[in-house]
């Protein structure tokens, strides 16, 4: 299989404002994406959700760009948009008809030089009532919501900044201030904290005129970048941790989580493909054993998340099948990922990892979009945007020792934490649900 | 151009301009070629250069909504079946081949048409469609894992059930279609059905649709040096149409009443209400189609639609609100949606109904006019870039037996879409005084607030109500 290599170009503007572009005709499309260094990890005791409703305020309007006219004037030249936060960043992103990619430069130099020009308190408040709605909404108000919350504070601890989601808290929500928002602007939102990634049908010395002519001008912060202090966790938790939680949810559900290699190891590799091994299809070993063969689960997953300060996260669940014994759905996952922590998977099921991985690689890399977030994130990340041509490689050259390896250094009784969701007392009529 | 740039101090230096747009590239929906097999099974075939993973796809029109009442679900159980055994594979060894050739195959059913797909690196689409070919002609539809399959539905049930979002959606078409209509129901089927579903209804279902004039297989990626009509001929040439074949159904899509009314599911402690208002909406085969398009977008589709600018923007009430029409073979759903927090349940609402008011009352402004078709015209590339959107709307066009040229004809017909037009669509398409309220929420705390709005007779549904109350956790 051929998987094309993506050639791009790096530079920096004179005030730190880091360029990488990537040139694809085959569609009349151009993707825009900015990732500042700044995410959940930045916030501090007591602003925990910042970052988050900070990325909301973004859209609220700059210098000459009224409240949500970004989105207007975005749609309207037939683009899509978004804004993501997570715990190491904060992305923005734009994708145009390539006839309107200088419009997309021009708004997100607009809001990085300007943002405090149009803030104001109204705006604030609304948004802050926009993002409490999306954490009831995504969280509060769905069966198993709390999970992502208790997974990371289960497997990082009080003090590491892992350890609160990016949605925070209501409290912390309702607490902050239109000062907190011009510190945080001030500090974070600077171009020597910024990759701007585009790529697809656009003409690379035009691409640097623009971006020359609309962020030249925006002074860099000297006091970056941000250093957080030493980060680093113990390999594993040192010890099991266990959580069970009463939920109105129909079917008892066991997540797993464990310390996991950082994200650019090369272990975690090993353990990406194991995910594939573990839980990637039907034909997985979880999916076959629990779902098909003996019927516990109804559902089955295992997945790392990739973070490069301390420890990533794997994790896993499975969602009983009703009346079924949870000790036994339990040890039998837990069979599983001892099996391939002691086991060496075989050539076939290797194979076949990595020919899905290669078809999900040709695949996610086929768009503009993903192409443009991935130069930002392994520039952001590893100071390395050639990783997005090398991390296929690597996966490829992964051997099945190297994943029994790292299967045992993770899948160990000491750095387990098992969260379990059981049903809530059922009401008259819903007896079947009863575990 | 004017403005300015360069480094001076401090102060930030921005261009104030706004850049206007360059000239746009020409662009054509890809052309497709369309040919026949003798036996009646159309190939359509779609090169896109440069696109190395490729994406097939074997449509057969006429999905869910064909099936006996009784027996709702049936026809999603059959095509999720098609995967779990045929004559030469065992489910297990049918995804470690497709595994070994990178690709990922899926079947499923919808109200409008059966299907079966792959995305795979273009060297082995031969040995793809070789698969393809087994599971939608020799299925052996094994009872065990069939009835596997129908209690992962069932147990799926039991979770809509406790999701809101999923508990609106049901309580809302439940609400809005005649007992007759089977969009009353999910496309799966309901509890009452699937109980009683196993090998034998499945097998009836395929076979009833066993007609290769029925079938088309869509073909999308880079296709150089492939004989796409003589790699089907070889595999899907030979089929005959099964004797209990039969054409596809129109849907009974009628209305449960046209008064309105509000039913709330009551979920004690909810810290938000899920609402749906709207009523059976349109079939995609519509001649104002594109007048519909525009209208919905301005009034729930873009970001800065009606029902977002307001709810969410102005009001901070919701993550998000929208509104639009679900467009099915016979008249799918037309819903307004948003998710609030409980106590501005009653005000949000209100705004809600008056925006469904207001877009039939008076014409869209200029500016929202412009703003909604621009998007559609220009996003429409955007859409297309990889092979399994070009194939999906290329299925999209069999599965409602639209003509070759609509997806050629759609940029400029939304160009011409007027003002008088987006109003004429909302007043014959948006009808808020037949519409049904569904509320999944705390009633209690916002009942009575509720039935002084005056917006219709209530009905609250007090099932099997389970403490949402605080979560009570213990860590050993």
């Amino acid at each position: 299989m051929r998987v094309p290599t993506i050639e791009f170009t790096d530079e920096r503007l004179a005030n730190g404002l880091r360029l990488i572009i990537a040139e694809d005709h085959l569609a009349p499309v151009a993707a825009v994406n900015l990732w500042y260094a700044v995410g959940s990890k930045h916030e501090v005791a007591g602003k925990t959700g910042f970052a988050h409703l900070f990325e909301h305020v973004m859209f609220q309007g700059s210098a000459h760009v009224s409240k949500a006219e970004h989105m207007s004037l975005i749609q309207a030249a037939g683009g899509t948009m978004n804004g993501t936060t997570w715990l190491e960043r904060t992305n923005y992103y734009e994708t145009m008809p390539a006839h309107q990619l200088e419009l997309a430069l021009w708004l997100e130099a607009d809001r990085m030089g300007t943002l405090l020009e149009a803030l104001s308190q109204e705006n604030l408040d609304n948004q802050r009532e926009v993002v409490k709605n999306e954490k009831r909404w995504s969280y509060d108000n769905r069966p198993y919501g709390s999970w992502v919350e208790r997974l990371l504070a289960g497997i990082f601890p009080p003090e590491h900044p892992y350890h609160h989601p990016t949605i925070g808290s209501m409290e912390d929500l309702d607490a902050a201030s239109l000062e907190d928002v011009r510190a945080f602007f001030r500090m974070h939102y600077a171009p020597n904290n910024v990759v701007l990634s585009v790529v697809g049908d656009v003409d690379p010395e035009q691409v640097r005129g623009w971006v020359e002519h609309y962020f030249g001008g925006i002074p860099a912060n000297p006091d970056l970048p941000v250093v957080l202090g030493d980060l680093t966790l113990a390999p594993t938790l040192g010890g099991e941790r266990r959580e069970t939680v009463t939920d109105q949810v129909p079917l008892p559900r066991i997540y797993w989580g464990f310390r996991a290699p950082v994200f650019g190891d090369e272990r975690l590799d090993a353990l990406d493909l194991a995910g594939h091994i573990l839980a990637g299809g039907k034909g997985s070993r979880l999916h076959r054993r629990l779902v098909r063969e003996e019927r516990l689960a109804q559902d089955v997953s295992f997945f790392s998340l990739g973070l490069i300060a301390g420890a990533s996260i794997a994790a896993g669940w499975a969602t009983a099948r009703p009346g079924v014994d949870l000790e036994r759905l339990e040890s039998v996952y837990w069979e599983e990922l001892q099996r391939i922590a002691t086991e060496l998977p075989s050539a076939d099921e290797l194979d076949r990892a990595k020919a899905l991985t290669q078809a999900d690689e040709l695949g996610a890399l086929q768009r503009v979009e993903e192409r443009a977030d991935r130069l930002s994130m392994f520039a952001t990340l590893f100071d390395d945007p050639g990783l997005v041509n090398r991390m296929l490689p690597r996966y490829l050259a992964v051997t099945a020792e190297q994943i029994r390896d790292v299967c045992a250094a993770v899948f160990r009784l000491d750095n387990r934490f098992v969260l379990t969701y059981l049903p809530a007392e059922q009401g008259a009529g819903d007896a079947e649900t009863a575990a | 151009m004017s403005g300015s740039s360069g480094m001076s101090g401090d102060r930030p230096i921005v261009v104030a301009d706004r850049p206007s747009p360059g000239r746009p590239r020409p662009y054509v929906f890809p052309p497709f070629r369309r040919t026949r097999l003798d036996n009646g099974l159309s190939v359509l075939s779609v090169h896109l250069p440069g696109r190395l993973l490729v994406e097939a796809s074997l449509i057969i029109v006429g999905g869910a909504s064909d099936e006996a009442p009784e027996r709702a679900g049936a026809t999603v159980l059959m095509a999720r079946a098609l995967t779990e055994g045929t004559e030469h594979y065992s489910a297990i060894e049918l995804v470690e081949a497709t595994e070994r050739l990178g690709a990922s195959l899926h079947a499923e059913a919808g109200w409008d048409a059966v299907s079966v797909s792959a995305d795979v690196p273009v060297e082995h689409l031969a040995a793809t469609l070789d698969l393809m070919a087994e599971v939608i002609a020799r299925p052996t539809f094994p009872a065990g894992e069939v009835e596997r399959l129908r209690d992962e539905r069932l147990n799926d049930l039991l979770q809509a059930r406790a999701d809101p979002r999923r508990r609106a959606e049901e309580a809302f078409i439940e609400t809005i279609y005649a007992s007759e209509s089977p969009y009353r129901r999910p496309a799966g089927g309901i509890r009452e059905t699937v109980e009683l579903l196993d090998a034998s209804p499945a097998r009836a279902e395929l076979a009833r649709r066993f007609d290769p004039a029925r079938m088309t297989l869509v073909v999308g990626g880079d296709l150089t040096g492939l004989d796409v009509d003589a790699l089907a001929e070889a595999r899907f040439g030979g089929w005959r149409a099964d004797p209990a074949a039969l054409p596809p159904a129109t849907a009974d899509a009628s209305a449960a009443t046209s008064e309105r009314r509000i039913r709330i599911i009551h979920r004690p402690g909810a810290v938000q209400t899920e609402i749906r208002v709207g009523h059976p909406g349109l079939p995609r085969r519509i001649p104002d189609f594109h007048a519909v398009a525009v209208m919905s977008a301005i009034l729930g589709g873009l970001f800065n639609s009606r029902l977002n600018r307001k709810l969410r923007e102005e009001k901070g009430y919701t993550y998000g609100a929208s509104a639009g029409f679900d467009l099915r073979r016979a008249a799918g759903p037309f819903a307004a949606r948003a998710a609030v927090n409980t106590e501005v349940t009653v005000p949000a609402l209100l705004d809600m109904m008056t925006e469904l008011e207001a877009i039939r009352s008076a014409s869209v402004d200029e500016s929202e006019l412009r703003a909604a078709r621009d998007y559609l015209v220009g996003v429409f590339p955007l859409r297309f870039e990889t092979p399994g959107a070009v194939v999906g709307a290329l299925t999209g066009l069999v599965a409602q037996d639209l003509p070759d040229d609509e997806l050629a004809r759609y940029r400029p017909s939304i160009e011409a879409v007027t003002a008088d037009d987006a109003l004429a669509a909302a007043q014959a398409h948006v009808r808020p005084d037949e519409a049904a309220i569904v509320l999944v929420g705390d009633a209690d705390a916002f009942l009575a607030a509720l039935e002084s709005a005056g917006l219709g007779p209530v009905t609250v549904d007090r099932e099997a109500a389970i403490s949402m109350e605080a979560l009570d956790v213990a860590a050993d």
